[in-house]
């Protein structure tokens, strides 16, 4: 499909690692989780008591925990973004926490909580003049996000768009994922045998996309290629997905397809891999009717936690990282592999041995997104 | 060529199909999805519709009337290549009031899964699709200026242009109106 090529010239984020991609990288290589004891509000009630947090963040004080993320990563110097990019937010409930202090204090407004605002807030961190879109599809936020940014570009109608993307843990989510016994006791555990749930974790970041003249022109480090995307919905259940991964492997084949490229030509799979029984289930069913044979697959929600409309977009980071780095890393929480899931996860860390990757991400209401990336040898 | 096929609408205690002329009163959402059912607008029951928060009711009701005006069958069990693409000027901001103030007010232990399951901007886009088996794209968009309408149906053209659906419904709502354009090539 791309008629213009799209290509990723910056990208940067925050995770319970800490400030940006490096702590995030040696994280996941070293297995280290990042999922703790939640300490931001009382959880004594709920199925689970944690979380992955980033350090450092003020609740339903001041300034919303989204906003506070997103600040510290445009605070960087020199991120190089052209002011007249188009900017994406995508976000499932953004400033949730202004709508919490509402209810709670009956301070502000609860209409502050609307994506609008915070995205009017991202276009003045990373000093954007285009007012530019939210993008809100449960989980598959941010990697929808990508997708649409993706068809601006090489459609011609942009050369240069901001993908942002934040989500973060308040007692709103924890409550609700709570409610809907969705949460694992401990630790989210993608694909083992013993898996029970997933556990909630917190992100902010930015993906800049460009069409390759622009970004030749801005004199950009080209850091990889989207390469094809694609969408769809189950059209199943609110919550659950098609069991037998018919949807996902839908939007699968229409990513594959408009990349140009045959599953043959995937390196490794970067899974949804929430850590519920039926998630990831299905995801395995999915990757069955596609590969003709197990490829490497992982998941990082083990690790950060799902960080729910930023997932797509931490996770596409991760992918580049594999890409450039050439290592695939394990899966953090996993210990004894689920027997669906044998010959596609592992517990150490694998080499990449092709130059492309997809990855896919799954949301309430049976979204599926699935993004094709590729670095250049 | 790509053009809007059907349009159904929803005011306050009417609604309409656009092409076929057709217009109904109501005087709830409940009673008018059981009059849109008898009429065959449905053609088999929406499950768990009483559930619903109002937005996905709103949505639902919407999504059948533009079918039915656009001729597009759908049966039970029957999946189709349509994605719907949806923007309104506060989200969810009720479906979130709803479900906060009620874990608030049983004494925050326990929020109502229910409830919360329509907090996220998507979900009524998900009812409809899972109701008439819409499986093409399916996203919540919001724009911080007034051409919201005009934006996403450019969007939606695109997404037929570039083989990610063969047609799209474009969902907006106002306080005073809910309504669904279903976009395709002729």
């Amino acid at each position: 499909m791309p008629e213009v090529k799209v290509v990723i010239a910056g990208y940067d984020l925050i995770t319970a690692y800490g400030l940006g991609v490096s702590p995030l990288w040696r994280g996941l290589l070293e297995k280290k989780t990042c999922i703790n004891n939640l300490r931001r509000f009382s959880v004594k009630s709920f199925q689970s008591v944690n979380a992955a947090c980033v350090d450092g963040l003020t609740y339903l004080k001041n300034k919303s925990l989204a906003l506070q993320m997103l600040e510290k990563v445009f605070a960087r110097n020199n991120l190089g973004i052209p002011r007249d990019s188009f900017l994406i937010l995508a976000t499932t409930i953004g400033e949730i926490d202004i709508l919490e202090k509402y209810v709670l204090r009956g301070r502000g407004s609860a209409r502050g909580s609307v994506v609008t605002n915070l995205l009017r807030k991202t276009g003045r961190l990373a000093k954007i003049k285009v007012p530019g879109m939210v993008v809100s599809c449960a989980c598959a936020s941010s990697s929808a996000a990508i997708a649409q940014a993706a068809s601006l570009i090489c459609n011609g109608k942009k050369d240069s768009v901001l993908v942002a993307a934040a989500d973060s843990v308040s007692e709103f989510v924890f409550s609700g994922f709570s409610s809907l016994m969705a949460l694992d006791k401990k630790r989210a555990k993608p694909f083992d045998k013993d898996r029970s749930g997933l556990s909630l974790g917190e992100a902010a970041g930015f993906i800049l996309l460009m069409s390759e003249e622009r970004a030749r022109k801005e004199r950009k480090k080209i850091q990889g290629e989207v390469l094809g995307w694609g969408l769809n919905c189950d059209a199943n259940h609110i919550t659950g997905p098609s069991a037998d991964g018919s949807g996902l492997s839908g939007a699968i084949l229409k990513a594959l397809k408009s990349a140009k490229v045959s599953s043959s030509d995937i390196g490794c799979i970067s899974a949804h891999g929430t850590g519920t029984l039926y998630n990831d289930s299905m995801e395995i069913k999915a990757f069955r009717k596609i590969y003709k044979r197990p490829l490497p697959a992982y998941s990082i929600k083990g690790a950060i936690g799902h960080t729910l409309g930023a997932a797509g977009l931490v996770e596409a980071i991760v992918a580049l990282m594999i890409l450039q780095e050439k290592v695939i890393p394990a899966t953090v929480g996993l210990e004894n592999i689920d027997r669906e899931a044998k010959g596609w996860v592992s517990l150490f860390p694998r080499k990449l041995k092709k130059n492309t990757v997809i990855l896919n991400n799954c949301g309430f209401g049976g979204i599926n997104a699935a993004l094709v990336l590729r670095v250049n040898d | 060529m790509i053009k809007t096929l059907g349009v159904g609408w929803i005011k306050k205690g009417k609604c309409g199909l656009r092409d076929k002329g057709l217009t109904y009163k109501y005087a709830d959402l409940k009673s008018l999805y059981l009059v849109l059912k008898e009429k065959g607008i449905f053609s088999f029951p929406v499950e768990n519709f009483a559930r619903f928060d109002q937005a996905s009711k709103l949505a639902t009701i919407a999504v059948g009337l533009a079918l039915y005006d656009a001729d597009f069958v759908y049966a039970q069990g029957k999946k189709q290549d349509i994605g719907i693409l949806a923007t309104n000027k506060n989200g969810s901001l009720d479906a979130q009031l709803a479900y906060f103030k009620d874990y608030i007010d049983s004494g925050r232990t326990l929020g109502r899964g229910n409830l919360f399951i329509y907090t996220l901007p998507s979900s009524p886009l998900a009812e409809a699709a899972i109701h008439f088996g819409l499986t093409g794209p399916l996203l919540y968009m919001n724009f911080p200026d007034s051409a919201k309408n005009i934006r996403l149906m450019v969007y939606a053209q695109e997404m037929i242009r570039a083989g990610q659906a063969k047609t799209m419904l474009v969902l907006k709502s106002t306080n005073q109106e809910t309504a669904c354009f279903v976009v395709g090539a002729l």
